[in-house]
């Protein structure tokens, strides 16, 4: 067991960020943490690795305290992207996060995988906003941990970065966990093998992107009739088809579609992703 | 990878920052030497006694300077910024984090009192010999702990915004009335009178004690009172710290 949370609650002021909050993720497992904003995301994942403690219930990490030295070797994490010391350059900061782990990877190897390699001289205070996103990355790899959490994994990315992160983090993925939190179900459905929708502290959802959207169940039916442009939500568009055909209706470009993961994920929430 | 060995690791990024920050490095390397070569060079150059006495007593204020006011403005800065926050989630414990802080410290007030050290053997008639120096090294190290501490206490009992006057009030302060800048003797007879209980004098007559002053002992003992004043107040910061920002 990498991460177990057990009914967490957790309180800020009238506020419960957690209310209740279980759910236990397994070894080499990539799984996406879902909510809209003010859900719990951030406050979870703060909990699970030791910055906050719940106020109520138990998590445990590699089956200890998130605070613990043996528990965090285990673990990588990116800081925010702001932060790095400015004068540092980017090979000396890997290098400093290299050293807390028992068996780091290669610099090199987290260098290149990043596109840092050119960069690696350059001082943490001149990159930009994309360049410091990339080595906020690069450190939660750096120490070759078993479990990586990573906040808005694509935040500040461009479209060839982001493409390479997912190439990364699918290539090593089977090797470790990770847990990532995101807006973006695009992201979510290509990277995740399991989703969990959290909203006012509370876990809606816990499986695949294939089960979230058939959990909303039915299919979208739409099709150029007499008159105009229809869609039609059906149970069971089969029945609907065989119908529609029988009335002698005269209708074009018969499309039947699932529900998207978005359409799924706002069923769930009653709101935006 | 050993407690030892992440404080090294630690003390290298943090002294890397700082040594690359010329804006950082002048000030607090250079302004005690400049302080002491524009206030007091002329008094010292005249006799072997006074160039001691002087030179040691901005080897005190140098290290003050850096360990007081340097770091608790230091601390009070970054004990909420992002890296601080991603350190905590680094395989280092709470006292990785502290004795680097420390050392880096320490270190920077040994280079700030190393150059106040050249420029007195340069330019005064100042007569110490290796053992006394080694006697400077040692007290120096010995009579900067409380003043880490302070600097630590600062940091966590202060804002961002209010270390800075607030650092730079006690250290002034604490340097002139303790007697760094001028013979005790020549105070106004109020400051003269609180001054043998200040840290900073107690500092200053610890490295005079080199010299044969034979005021060690009694400067040891109050240095180590204000060292656990001062640990039980940063301790106490710091807690109130934490519950703050990682409850």
């Amino acid at each position: 067991m990498v991460l177990r949370f057990e009914n967490v609650v957790k309180r800020y002021g009238a506020v419960r960020a957690l209310d209740g909050l279980s759910f236990a993720l397994e070894r080499n497992q990539i799984v996406a943490l879902l909510g809209p904003n003010g859900a719990g995301k951030t406050t979870a994942l703060e909990i699970a690795l030791g910055l906050r403690s719940p106020d109520a219930g138990s998590v445990t990490l590699f089956g200890g305290s998130p605070r613990t030295l043996a528990a965090r070797r285990r673990l990588g994490v990116t800081p925010q992207e702001s932060g790095f010391p400015d004068m540092l350059a980017v090979e000396e900061i890997v290098a400093f996060v290299c050293r807390h782990y028992p068996s780091p990877a290669a610099e090199a190897q987290t260098l290149e995988a990043f596109g840092l390699r050119d960069l690696r001289k350059r001082r943490a205070g001149t990159l930009s906003g994309g360049e410091a996103r990339r080595l906020a990355l690069a450190l939660s790899f750096a120490g070759n941990p078993e479990l990586i959490v990573l906040d808005e994994p694509s935040a500040g990315l461009d479209v060839q970065a982001r493409r390479r992160l997912w190439e990364f983090v699918r290539d090593t993925g089977p090797q470790r966990s990770v847990l990532f939190t995101t807006h973006y179900l695009e992201e979510a459905q290509a990277l995740a093998s399991r989703i969990l929708v959290i909203d006012r502290g509370r876990l809606l959802f816990d499986g695949t992107s294939q089960q979230l959207r058939e959990r909303v169940g039915g299919r979208r039916l739409t099709y150029d009739g007499e008159n105009g442009h229809v869609v039609v939500t059906a149970g069971d568009t089969d029945v609907y088809v065989r119908e529609l055909v029988a009335s002698g209706a005269v209708f074009t470009n018969l499309e039947i579609t699932k529900p998207s993961l978005e359409e799924a994920f706002l069923s769930l929430t009653g709101g935006a992703p | 990878m050993s407690a030892l060995g992440l404080v090294r690791a630690h003390v290298k990024v943090q002294f890397l920052d700082l040594l690359r920050w010329p804006g950082y490095v002048v000030p607090t390397v250079v302004f005690p030497a400049m302080f002491y070569v524009l206030f007091d060079l002329p008094f010292a150059r005249t006799r072997a006694q006074a160039a001691d006495a002087t030179a040691l007593a901005f080897i005190a204020f140098a290290i003050v300077g850096v360990t007081l006011y340097q770091f608790g403005v230091g601390i009070a800065q970054e004990r909420g910024r992002p890296w601080e926050r991603y350190l905590r989630t680094l395989p280092a414990g709470a006292g990785v984090r502290f004795c680097s802080r420390i050392v880096t410290a320490v270190l920077f007030g040994l280079l700030t009192a190393a150059v106040v050290a050249a420029v007195a053997r340069a330019l005064t008639p100042i007569d110490l010999g290796l053992v006394q120096w080694l006697g400077v090294l040692l007290f120096s190290i010995a009579g900067g702990v409380p003043f880490v501490l302070i600097g630590i206490s600062i940091g966590y009992w202060t804002s961002a915004r209010a270390a800075v006057p607030i650092a730079t009030a006690c250290n002034l302060l604490l340097a002139y009335a303790g007697g760094l800048w001028m013979p005790p003797r020549y105070l106004p007879e109020f400051v003269a009178r609180i001054s043998p209980y200040l840290p900073t004098r107690m500092f200053a007559d610890l490295l005079w004690s080199v010299t044969g002053s034979g005021r060690a002992p009694a400067a040891l003992a109050g240095l180590a009172l204000y060292a656990l004043i001062f640990a039980a107040v940063a301790t106490i910061g710091y807690r109130r710290d934490e519950r703050k920002r990682y409850a």
